[in-house]
């Protein structure tokens, strides 16, 4: 009696503060706007729009392919440097994990001025360039573009993956690699045959996260992307400021939401396998 | 040359490349707030604590500073009573399966992308008439931070022996003194690193953040505000300082994490008499 | 029902030997079942004052459920537990005059030991004063005086023990209940702690409840055991009764090596003798006779058998398997056509003896009285 009561109460906080705002964000995808007041009736007009719209598709399938970009690019550095990392002594596995949290703690904001810093007109990388002889006038591609922004959301996005994939690799028990090397498994066979099916499904959850947070990331995008730079978030938080169409931000939301959904149950699934059970 | 050698250059290599590509940001911060800069180069004969002076006068990016400590703290706050509340139940032989779905619920604003728990929560408090302002800015990080919390206290709460709750009723305790003299205590050093970690997080939210904002401002939506209409070189100096605390403070925690596990006894006997 | 004649074989055995103790707790048609799933089936038990009560049985027999449910952790699904004839089962788990020492001792990890053993006393609000002197007095008896400030983590298996012990003796319990608390102590540690938590038993006159798998560990430490198979009790006895007076085929095979011929059949009957007929031949046998003639069960205990001229009423010709010599006593394993299992042998090792010879055919006699004669189905009827 008493635990149902209790549970009751913890469930009206949830409601109030998690499942409902979800839940009218998802009505509002079916309303409509007009003269810049919102109409209470459900219409799947938004969706017809986005549908139509080609800029719009344009954009979110080149957000999707961005953000598949950022995660396979850091699921193969991600992983050599789990890899190298997990091969060294106690003492540098410690210094090179804490080394990859510290730039976690830095401002993400910061981060991405920095790499502004980095990729700009008279950034470091083209005075690096113009030093080394490579080109004469500073490269102008390297900023306000969608290059711009993969570089950026990989160097923000990667600590995220390392980690998992550490951990994965370090729940590998050294007697599993005794037994393998016993029974006269070479190096490449250890590696193919008992450490990455062990250490993947780990990996490839870090990247399905890494992913879903790269697609709807609209700050990156919009700090270093420039116009060339647009992505689907931007789109979405672009409804919420100036075009002023809560309803059709919350339609291009619930496509965001599905692919989220979608791709963070997969990510369960694949994570976890029987055999690590 | 044998091909673990080859391997580990390899690896070595782009382990190094990595670390480069994270650290460079920082490091241009860092530099950039003893140093000038002209024409894209850093002027090495500049070095001055100029902006380090002129961010102490800078009374926008000070109340900036204070209201994200503010939100910080009431949002751990809150959401770590909620959570400690959530994973006792959770954990408890009494509630339902259905009623345990609890922690997917809390799970959901962690795992969509942040700008769907943004917009959620701003739909939702205009249809409610609550204004924009701190209120609703602490309410979206409490609930963003929520899972992590959640994560870290039911993980230990697991941990701990189910005999020990049963041990504690069997000698007679209550169910208040059981919590109070059992769980309580070994839920310290969890509720620490949780708490630290939720105030990084909140701390650094920007993109909730920005749905949920008035006219207030935390500090990493100050910044982006600024970032927009062009950056002053104070702000190089107020990251450093920000970097350098959280540094500190996280070998302090870890510090103490490996202390806590042979002494937190000690603390807990002496407060609990 | 089971419980009907063993219930009524205990009291004998009590009336033998002179004890007469009332019951503390009253353990009637008690049942637990986990949806579909019978833990415990109907049982009826009686915890004495002041003996050390062993429940022993395999996994699985619902031994540790029965002291959950006295413990108060777990709720029957029906029956009744009467403390000293008062109801027990609505009593709040710290309202209840027992305490526990859990499997894995369940200490306090962030309290010393003496915050362990005086935890009890805290939550009752005994004054600090009071505190400070039962804890003396409590680790003096298990001596653990000199590590009242270690933590459990710097313990040793054997010490945590005594700190469970300690902790669940501080409050004067009238009975303490020990979940297999010797299950995790190496084998050394284990004989020790037998000896140690008997004698402490004795000395503070509490009521012990002892759950074990353990049937050495049974026969060793109690003054009665209960052995539980399959959530029924299949006979509840001194040692020594359940040793050489077993009540059916599952006691007779849980306790120690027995060897088990079957089935078997009463040809004449008188009192408690009589001849029987099995597949390894006619044997005359004066034990307690079932009361029953067909689906019987011969067991011999291996160290009746005797290497045998003719002069034994009861002979088998068996052939001989293995012999291993284990200092003292030497094993012989022995085959016989007609039954399943090999069928052992233990005598004293003597330094000119020679042992048969493995393949050879060996003539085996034991005495009428050194066998007895069970049901083979466990349930009465």
């Amino acid at each position: 009696m008493r635990g149902s009561v209790a549970g009751l109460a913890l469930w009206a906080v949830a409601v109030l503060l998690i499942l409902g705002p979800l839940a009218s964000f998802l009505v509002y995808g079916f309303f409509s706007v007009e003269a810049n007041d919102i109409v209470y009736e459900l219409t799947l007009a938004n969706f017809a729009d986005i549908a139509a719209n080609s800029s719009y598709l344009t954009t979110f399938f080149r957000t999707l392919r961005l953000a598949f970009e950022v995660a396979a690019t850091n699921l193969v550095l991600g992983y050599a440097v789990a890899y190298f990392i997990w091969l060294r002594s106690r003492l540098w596995q410690s210094i090179l994990i804490v080394g990859l949290a510290i730039p976690l703690l830095m401002s993400y904001i910061i981060k991405i001025y920095a790499m502004r810093g980095i990729l700009g007109t008279n950034g470091l990388l083209n005075r690096a360039l113009i030093m080394l002889g490579v080109t004469d006038e500073p490269l102008t591609v390297l900023l306000f573009n969608l290059t711009a922004v993969r570089t950026t959301l990989v160097v923000v996005l990667l600590p995220f993956m390392v980690l998992p994939i550490f951990v994965a690799l370090e729940r590998i028990s050294d007697t599993i690699l005794s037994a393998a090397k016993d029974l006269g498994a070479r190096e490449s066979h250890i590696f193919f045959r008992v450490v990455l099916p062990l250490s993947l499904p780990g990996a490839l959850v870090g990247a399905m996260f890494t992913f879903v947070l790269a697609t709807g990331d609209f700050l990156a995008p919009e700090l270093v992307g420039g116009i060339q730079g647009f992505t689907y978030g931007r789109l979405v938080f672009s409804q919420f400021g100036l075009a002023y169409n809560w309803p059709l931000g919350a339609a291009m939301s619930i496509i965001l939401m599905i692919v989220a959904l979608v791709v963070i149950s997969v990510a369960l699934r694949v994570g976890n396998p029987r055999y690590l059970k | 040359m044998k091909p673990g050698r080859l391997r580990d250059i390899l690896l070595g290599s782009t382990t190094v490349a990595v670390f480069v590509l994270l650290y460079l940001p920082i490091l241009l911060v860092f530099v950039l707030s003893f140093f000038s800069m002209r024409r894209g180069r850093i002027n090495w004969q500049s070095f001055s604590v100029d902006w380090y002076v002129r961010l102490f006068e800078n009374e926008a990016l000070g109340a900036a500073l204070y209201k994200s400590l503010v939100v910080g703290l009431l949002a751990v706050a809150g959401a770590t009573v909620f959570a400690t509340l959530v994973a006792l139940y959770v954990n408890s032989a009494r509630a339902s399966r259905l009623s345990k779905s609890i922690e997917y619920v809390i799970y959901l604003p962690f795992l969509l992308p942040p700008i769907i728990t943004g917009l959620s929560l701003l739909i939702m408090f205009r249809e409610l008439d609550v204004p924009r302002g701190l209120f609703t800015i602490t309410v979206g990080h409490a609930v963003f931070v929520l899972a992590i919390v959640y994560r870290i206290i039911l993980t230990r709460l697991k941990a701990l022996s189910g005999t020990l709750v049963e041990a504690a009723h069997d000698l007679g305790a209550s169910r208040l003194q059981t919590f109070r003299y059992i769980i309580l205590p070994n839920l310290r050093t969890p509720l620490l690193t949780a708490g630290l970690l939720a105030f990084a997080l909140s701390f650094d939210e920007t993109m909730i953040t920005l749905f949920l904002t008035g006219a207030e401002a935390t500090l990493p939506v100050r910044l982006y505000a600024m970032m927009r209409v062009g950056f002053t070189p104070e702000i190089n100096a107020l990251v450093t300082l920000v970097l350098g605390f959280s540094i500190v403070l996280t070998i302090v925690v870890a510090l103490t994490w490996r202390n806590t596990t042979g002494l937190e006894g000690h603390s807990s006997r002496s407060s609990g008499q | 029902m089971p419980s009907q004649d063993t219930v009524r074989t205990d009291s004998d055995a009590l009336s033998g030997t002179g004890q007469a103790r009332a019951p503390l707790l009253q353990i009637r048609s008690l049942e637990v079942r986990f949806g579909s799933e019978t833990a415990l089936q109907p049982i009826d038990l009686d915890v004495l004052d002041g003996e050390f009560l062993t429940i022993v049985g395999p996994s699985g027999s619902g031994k540790t459920t029965l002291l959950r449910v006295i413990a108060g952790f777990q709720v029957p699904s029906a029956g009744r537990i009467e403390f000293e004839g008062h109801d027990i089962l609505n009593t709040p788990i710290n309202a209840r005059p027992f305490n526990t020492v859990f499997q894995d001792y369940a200490l306090f990890p962030h309290m010393t030991v003496r915050g362990n053993v005086s935890f009890g006393l805290k939550v009752r609000g005994v004054k600090r004063n009071q505190i400070e002197e039962d804890v003396d007095r409590v680790l003096e008896i298990v001596g653990l005086l000199q590590l009242g400030n270690r933590y459990p983590a710097q313990l040793s298996g054997g010490q945590q023990q005594r700190t469970a012990l300690a902790r669940a003796m501080i409050c004067q319990p009238r009975l303490i209940l020990l979940d297999e608390p010797l299950a995790a102590l190496d084998a050394t540690m284990r004989q020790q702690m037998q000896s140690f938590l008997k004698s402490v038993q004795r000395k503070s006159g509490i009521t012990f409840l002892f759950v074990t798998h353990d049937q050495s560990e049974a026969i060793t430490m109690s003054d009665r055991i209960c052995v539980l198979n399959t959530g029924a009790i299949m006979q509840i006895g001194e040692p020594r009764q359940l040793y050489y007076r077993p009540a059916n085929r599952f006691v007779a095979s849980f306790f120690g090596d027995s060897n088990l011929i079957e089935p078997c059949r009463v040809t004449e009957h008188a009192g408690r003798f009589a001849r029987i007929s099995t597949p390894v031949g006619q044997f005359e046998v004066q034990c307690d006779i079932p009361d029953r003639t067909q689906g019987l069960v011969l067991t011999v205990r291996p160290e009746a058998f005797v290497a045998a001229g003719d002069d034994h009423s009861n002979i088998i010709d068996f052939e001989v398997v293995a012999v291993n010599f284990v200092g003292s006593e030497t094993v012989t394993r022995l085959r016989h056509a007609s039954l399943p299992d090999i069928i052992t042998m233990k005598s004293k090792s003597a330094s000119g003896a020679r042992p048969p010879a493995v393949g050879s055919q060996i003539r085996v006699g034991f005495d009428k009285d050194q066998c007895s004669l069970v049901p083979a189905a466990e349930h009465g009827s």
